[in-house]
């Protein structure tokens, strides 16, 4: 069994964000497959391709009506849905179920013992899509609908949603503020300053979802030290007193510094750094096991490296 | 702008004969730190607060006989005796505005609001909290807030707006601060998450971003 495997479709890029100033292209998708092919961990790497999510595990997350309103949007030739960010293309449906059904690919992979760790090289987005509301690029909440499908179908309790991106997850937190058996956990832009204006650091979840929200909130500027220096003192205790069993990552990689869609300033080799703390904590937590879905990223001169180094440190190489 | 769009109305309020247990019992029910204290008419004469009550029920550190004693000359006292009748008040014209202002002066937690001296609402000072939130568009989902440095010239806010109307990006708050020295910082809430493409836009077009951090 190789120990990272890739999750990845052609028919990713063909969701078409209409040119012009649109940065959520499929380029993101050719500039970190080009980079993982000529990585020296290549070797280490399984690739393989997804299902759709069947639309019964889009409805443990999305409304019915949201459903209906997505693809009726997409058939109609409409070319966004909401706003001019959640541009479509006659196709953004099917491939937005393709990008949902690629964390319950993984996870059936990982429950029958056929992969270990598995990053989902997936577009459009998801943590900004909300239960009946898309956002920010995102149209199906691929993080959460994993989640889901872990809980609902291997019944798995204690699901952890990591989110590095430099934006907050507002639609994670949303499905799992109010309930306890989920955690999730954002490092992210500070509200004031950044999109989509949500995740301020005292939301810790609502009524019997009390702590289940972690959102850690970092000024415009704050670098690859400030993260370290959180994961140590406030992520880490936090999950040893959790627990998780299962770990899914939303892996955005917009706050490197080169990246202009947020003011915070990671390096590459921070990725590397974040690659190599969630592989300490499936080894501590979850046998070994997790499950990565791409979420932002925006600069191609930094994307692939990005997600490089990242792989490389989850292979712990 | 009006506070009556964001003040509780018909709130509960006491008469200046109810006795304090009773009082207290519906500021504890209600979880509430101010009552307004209304005649027959309905007319403001006074407001109780928790803070009232505190000082009039028996201090922890005295004795179980003096306790006694405070408490029974307690539970025989009405509201009139207690109750501030030098209140401050708003009229249901007020706007967010005034409140500011009187909360900022006489540091209150929550003022009765008056049409003709009847009470018909209380404001407190979560509301204005919650009313200047929403008017900031604090925490709306899919917003982001631009710092662009104020030059000082009198068309830049004409500019500035020209360019978002054009280039057709939704933007929802437009706000112009000033230190000592004259123009400070514009704040300006755009509804995109295309920031990169908003940032080119505003520095091609001539303005700087105030970003403190580089």
């Amino acid at each position: 069994m190789s120990p990272l495997t890739i999750i990845s479709d052609p028919q990713y890029l063909q969701h078409d964000t209409g040119g012009d100033d649109h940065p959520e292209t499929p380029d993101r998708l050719h500039v970190i497959a080009e980079e993982l092919e000529k990585a020296s961990f290549s070797s280490d790497l399984a690739h393989s391709t997804p299902r759709p999510a069947e639309r019964k595990w889009l409805l443990t997350t999305h409304s019915e009506s949201w459903l209906f309103r997505f693809e009726e949007a997409v058939l109609s030739g409409r070319t966004y849905i909401d706003h001019t960010d959640n541009q479509i293309c006659y196709d953004s449906y099917e491939i937005a179920t393709l990008a949902a059904g690629a964390g319950l690919s993984a996870i059936d992979r990982i429950e029958n013992g056929s992969a270990q760790n598995v990053f989902c090289l997936v577009r459009p987005p998801g943590h900004h899509s909300e239960k009946s509301v898309p956002f920010g690029f995102c149209f199906f909440n691929n993080t959460v609908i994993a989640a889901r499908y872990w809980q609902q179908k291997y019944g798995v309790k204690r699901v952890l949603i990591f989110d590095f991106d430099a934006h907050h997850g507002n639609g994670i937190q949303s499905a799992f503020e109010e309930e306890a058996g989920s955690f999730y956990i954002s490092i992210h832009e500070h509200p004031s300053f950044s999109y989509p204006g949500t995740g301020y650091g005292d939301e810790n979840g609502i009524g019997e979802g009390k702590g289940s929200i972690l959102n850690i909130p970092l000024r415009p500027g704050a670098d690859d030290s400030e993260v370290q220096e959180l994961l140590l003192e406030t992520v880490r205790p936090r999950l040893e007193a959790w627990r998780p069993d299962a770990i899914i990552v939303a892996a955005g990689f917009d706050a490197h510094r080169e990246d202009d869609m947020s003011g915070l300033q990671y390096s590459t080799e921070l990725y590397y750094i974040l690659g190599k703390e969630i592989r300490r904590w499936t080894a501590r937590f979850t046998e070994g096991k997790h499950l990565s879905i791409l979420e932002g990223g925006y600069e191609l001169s930094v994307l692939g490296e990005s997600v490089a180094a990242y792989c490389k440190g989850l292979l712990g190489k | 702008m009006y506070i009556s769009r964001h003040m509780t109305s018909e709130p509960i309020t006491v008469s200046p004969a109810m006795l304090l247990p009773e009082a207290r019992t519906l500021l504890n029910e209600y979880h509430f730190r101010h009552l307004p204290v209304v005649n027959e008419q309905g007319e403001l004469v006074g407001m109780l607060t928790d803070r009232d009550l505190r000082s009039a029920y028996p201090s922890s550190v005295i004795t179980d006989s003096e306790r006694r004693l405070i408490y029974e000359r307690v539970e025989n006292t009405a509201v009139s005796e207690i109750m501030s009748t030098r209140c401050v008040s708003l009229d249901i014209d007020s706007t967010l505005d005034d409140a500011l202002h009187l909360f900022d002066r006489d540091q209150l937690g929550a003022l009765p609001v008056l049409d003709n001296n009847v009470v018909v609402g209380i404001f407190s000072i979560r509301d204005l909290t919650s009313a200047y939130k929403h008017l900031f568009g604090v925490g709306e989902k899919g917003a982001v807030l631009i710092g662009i440095e104020d030059d000082g010239s009198p068309t830049i806010m004409t500019r500035l707006v020209t360019l978002l109307e054009k280039e057709e990006i939704p933007f929802t708050r437009v706000l112009r601060t000033y230190n000592e020295k004259g123009g400070d910082v514009i704040y300006l809430r755009v509804n995109t998450f295309k920031i990169a493409a908003v940032l080119d836009l505003l520095l091609d077009a001539g303005f700087s971003l105030k970003q403190d951090w580089k």
